[in-house]
């Protein structure tokens, strides 16, 4: 019974024993008394056409299992992902050609084993070693421009490099200034060489600015870069500028945006512009319009400002009538016309879900002004007539059933409700009893009326009751 | 010759077009919804019995009105009428055309109707053209011509024609003068369309002519605007309308507002409407509040004779406050009590109110960053026609870019004139989807409960369910963007850092 997690934990420990022997690094040190020469494995690293890695066979012929365990390691299929521009003949080659002075041409000890190390403690190149060679006197990272084409090929020549690769690139402490990322320092340092710095294509393609700069194609050091959307694993963090922040900012942006329109331009396209300014399009004439080959830039998020605060749209009308070029800023009239021409499959809005059942009360006493939106006639007196609540020929008592005496009441109400009444009645109901030509001859007039100034503005209504003999006052 | 011309005419242009951009918004919506009214119908009044209240009814229990003709009338609920009106507006901005300023705008509507025929108004005729006009801008001037529409304190003056704006911004100064063919109030068509002429009562022959003009003059501390406008018959060169306006605006302190303005009926000699507000806002945002008073009169065009019947205005105060006494809550209030001036037309017969009030408060509470929640009450007692009721609306923000709702609400609304106390119960669920930036989807679905009371047999209650579908769809020369991730998601906002 005990036999079985005994087994288990052999079993796991002789697959991780194997595992672990596939892919540990080869322990130079623990062959020291073996290889008398770096070439015997690595012939490449001297031989041009010879491989850099050993054959397997030649592991074999002691790891056969019967003189020492047996091995599986398999040199590497492809070659290395890097961005270095190194290869081991060439260089020592060159180093040979430039006639360094030394006394013995460039070995491989003299990059792989540290100083009085013993024989095959082989350790990675390391970079300042490179460095002290090369003669660089700063720090790798922080590396005159001039100086990382002699090591390293450009982001998109480093096809081997895995997107997660880059996204590890260490950054230059220069890019821990944040006034050179967000402000003109790194376009000036990318401008430092021609087309473009080395230092920045060595890290960068044109996609990595293409995360804030819209002004891609107009920027020629933008534009040397080749496109390669590896460059997006390094993510780029733009905040608006400082001037953004300040609260006159809004108000003020127009004039500083005529005044420097390429300034904007580097983060702004027209679409930014157009977020807001969708009425008046000639505003943002002088950004890029975006494209394929630009970056999306800043994404304007669009807030109401702080005059637009709850039951704005019931008090709008003195804003709207007195600063109209402010409104114009942001509204096109398509905004306006969707309350103020409705359709017909609207169902809420202006008005709240469900006002079909509650519009009586508004209406009545108007709340609003409700022709501002709605045609009486093709609005309201069209729905009623579907509705049965029209009058229809003859006048008849019987719908008003509140009261019995209410067509002989009804004057005050009508007077005070009149744009209510004419959304079921027409005039012919009223002239059955208020027209002198054919009808009861009741006065219709109350305060206010002003005959002489109505007849000389129009005089045509007044023959709907009087004729051609129309009374003065 | 003509071809010729207008060949060369697009050679010459093809080259400005390169440039050119558009943008075009399609908005369509539909919504599905019954409603029911009533049928007049009669009977001799020898058939008529003693109703409940003593007075006569018909046999099955409708009250009736009887006349000297023998015959008695009374109204029936009517049928059912289920409309389902489906419209599509399309707008579109166009601009690029070789000339720096000039943009092309238009607006327009297809409407089509399902359900039961002609059961919904506002469907004929199937296409509108809302606004179709070019405009061409600079720093001063503006120049539009074509189809449009003018927003003032008179209202929304939509005519065929043209309009011109000059501006002086340092003074802050602006002018604007505009003339054409005036198109019906409310309404994409000219007054002459027999779509506004349901009853077929009296009607122009031909459209008005509408010109008009307006002033302004901004500075820091106030806005002051004048507005002219006429219209006129050209068949009989009568006045149609003649009114002027204007509204001001004043800033005295941070937070404080007084605004206001007033409309002129220079044909019928009288004031119209008219409104002044004090308001002030915490530039914190947490506390907001405005006094009021307002006049309402309406305004009929002269070629209706209900200007002659001399309607009077009301005039009204009004408050409303709003407050965040802590962050997550938002509480609202507001009232307005109202009366007409008299109406020199009471009887003894008949007593109508002469004023009201409305009031309704409520609450905008944040539970959590996706829950909020949304509640009030609502009061609207006046002559004609209250209401009253609560409604109450769940809003959970299920991803960034949907919005779920579940809403309900009570109403009861009794009428003056008529004995048709209605009782309403809804409740439903919304839906607000934004999947990408250039598609939004909105759904709603809700059950009605209607309770029509009534002391006869034309009583009736009866459910239905409401639905609405509205689909916006947006393109444009911009929006073919690369797949970039952008650096910076949004502005800051406003005296942040």
């Amino acid at each position: 019974m005990k036999l079985a997690p005994v087994l288990a934990v052999l079993a796991l420990d002789a697959v991780a024993g194997l595992s672990a022997q596939q892919s540990a690094r080869f322990d130079h040190a623990r062959h020291a008394k073996v290889f008398a020469t770096c070439t015997v494995c690595h012939a490449g690293a001297a031989t041009p056409a010879a491989p850099l890695w050993p054959d397997s066979a030649v592991c074999g012929s002691c790891h056969d299992g019967t003189i020492q365990a047996r091995v599986t390691w398999q040199p590497p299929a492809t070659p290395r992902a890097t961005n270095l521009r190194f290869e081991h003949g060439a260089h020592a080659r060159a180093v040979a050609a430039r006639g360094t002075g030394a006394s013995e041409p460039l070995a491989c000890v003299n990059c792989h084993l540290a100083e009085a190390a013993p024989w095959m403690a082989v350790q990675r190149a390391a970079i300042p070693r490179c460095l002290e060679c090369h003669g660089v006197k700063t720090a790798h990272l922080a590396a005159p421009d001039t100086a990382c084409a002699t090591c390293h090929v450009p982001l998109a020549e480093a096809t081997g490099l895995a997107a997660a690769a880059v996204a590890k690139f260490d950054a230059p402490p220069s890019h821990q200034d944040t006034a050179f990322v967000h402000g003109a320092a790194h376009g000036a340092a990318a401008r430092a060489g021609t087309p473009i710095a080395a230092s920045c294509a060595t890290c960068h393609a044109r996609d990595f600015c293409l995360q804030c700069h819209v002004d891609a194609p107009e920027q020629p050091a933008i534009a040397a870069l080749p496109r390669d959307p590896r460059a997006t694993a390094i993510r780029a963090r733009l905040s608006a500028p400082g001037s953004h922040g300040d609260g006159t900012f809004l108000a003020t942006h127009g004039a500083a945006a005529r005044e420097a329109p390429t300034t904007c331009a580097s983060c702004h396209t027209r679409e930014s512009c157009l977020t807001c300014h969708a009425a008046t399009v000639r505003v943002a004439a002088a950004m890029p319009a975006a494209g394929p080959d630009r970056g999306i830039g800043a994404v304007i998020v669009r807030r109401p400002p702080p005059s637009h605060g709850a039951d704005f749209a019931r008090r709008h009308k003195v804003s709207a009538a007195v600063a109209a070029a402010s409104c114009a800023s942001c509204h096109t009239r398509a905004d306006c016309l969707e309350c103020h021409r409705p359709g017909a499959g609207r169902a809420a809005g202006y008005h709240p879900v469900g006002f079909l059942a509650r519009h009586p009360a508004a209406a009545y006493a108007r709340e609003t002004s409700c022709s501002d939106c709605h045609n009486t006639a093709g609005f309201c007196t069209s729905c009623h007539a579907r509705s049965g609540v029209v009058a229809r020929g003859q006048l008849r008592p019987g719908y008003h059933d509140v009261s019995p005496a209410f067509i002989a009441g009804h004057g005050a109400a009508a007077r005070q409700n009149l744009e209510s009444c004419t959304s079921c009645h027409v005039e012919r109901d009223c002239l059955t009893c208020h027209s002198v030509i054919g009808g009861r001859r009741f006065d219709p007039h109350g305060p206010g009326f002003d005959p002489n100034r109505l007849i000389k503005k129009n005089p045509e209504m007044c023959t709907a009751c009087h004729g051609r003999n129309i009374p003065t006052r | 010759m003509k071809r010729a011309q207008i060949a060369v005419a697009v050679v010459l242009a093809a080259p400005g077009l390169r440039a050119q951009g558009y943008r075009l918004r399609l908005d369509n919506r539909a919504q599905s919804v019954s409603f029911r009214g009533v049928t007049l119908d009669s009977i001799p009044a020898s058939d008529t019995v003693s109703g409940p209240g003593g007075g006569p009814a018909t046999p099955d229990g409708y009250a009736v009105t009887c006349g000297s003709n023998g015959y008695c009338i009374f109204y029936r609920p009517g049928a059912e009428v289920h409309a389902v009106p489906i419209s599509s507006t399309a707008g579109f901005l166009l601009w690029g055309l070789g000339l720096p300023g000039l943009s092309v705008h238009g607006l327009a509507r297809r409407t089509v109707q399902a359900g039961d025929s002609g059961s919904w108004p506002v469907t004929s005729p199937a296409v509108e053209l809302l606004e179709g006009y070019a405009e061409y801008a600079t720093e001063r001037v503006t120049a539009q011509l074509g189809r449009q529409n003018v927003a003032t304190r008179l209202g929304y003056t939509g005519f065929d024609g043209g309009r011109v704006m000059l501006r002086d911004a340092g003074r802050g100064l602006d002018l604007s003068a505009f003339g054409g063919w005036g198109l019906a109030r409310g309404f994409a068509l000219p007054v002459t369309s027999p779509a506004l002429n349901p009853l077929d009562e009296f009607r122009p022959q031909s459209r008005q002519l509408v010109v008009g003009a307006g002033a302004g003059w901004r500075r820091a501390r106030f806005d002051a605007h004048l507005d002219y406008l006429r219209e006129v018959d050209p068949s009989t060169r009568y006045f149609v309308s003649e009114r002027g306006a204007f509204d001001l605006a004043v800033r005295p302190l941070p937070g404080w507002s007084l605004t206001g303005g007033a409309d002129y009926d220079f044909a019928a000699g009288l004031w119209g409407s008219a409104d002044v507000a004090l308001r002030y806002e915490d530039p914190t945002g947490r506390i907001a509040a405005e006094i009021g008073a307002r006049r309402y009169r309406p305004h009929f065009d002269l070629w209706t004779i209900w200007g002659a019947f001399s309607p009077v205005p009301y005039g009204a105060v009004d408050l409303s406050v709003s407050a965040s006494p802590i962050r997550a809550l938002r509480l609202r209030a507001t009232g307005e009590r109202y009366r007409y001036d008299d109406a020199a037309a009471s009887t003894p017969l008949f007593d109508a109110k002469t004023d009201g009030w409305r009031y309704g408060w409520g609450a905008t509470y944040t539970l959590a960053p996706r829950w909020s929640f949304d509640g009030g009450y609502h009061a609207e007692f006046g002559p004609g026609a209250s209401s009253r009721g609560f409604d109450a609306t769940v809003t959970f923000a299920a991803r960034e870019r949907l919005d779920l709702s579940a809403y309900g609400s009570t109403l009861d609304r009794p009428l003056e004139f008529r004995y048709d106390q209605s009782s309403l119960r809804a409740f439903g669920l919304t839906a607000d989807a934004r999947p990408a930036s250039w598609i939004r989807v909105q759904l709603d679905a809700g059950r009605y409960a209607e309770d029509r009371r009534r002391p006869d047999a034309a009583a009736f209650s009866w459910n239905q369910v409401r639905a609405a579908l509205r689909v916006i769809l947006l393109f444009g020369s911009e929006a073919d963007l690369a797949g970039v991730p952008p650096a910076v998601r949004g502005m800051p906002q406003a005296g942040t850092p």
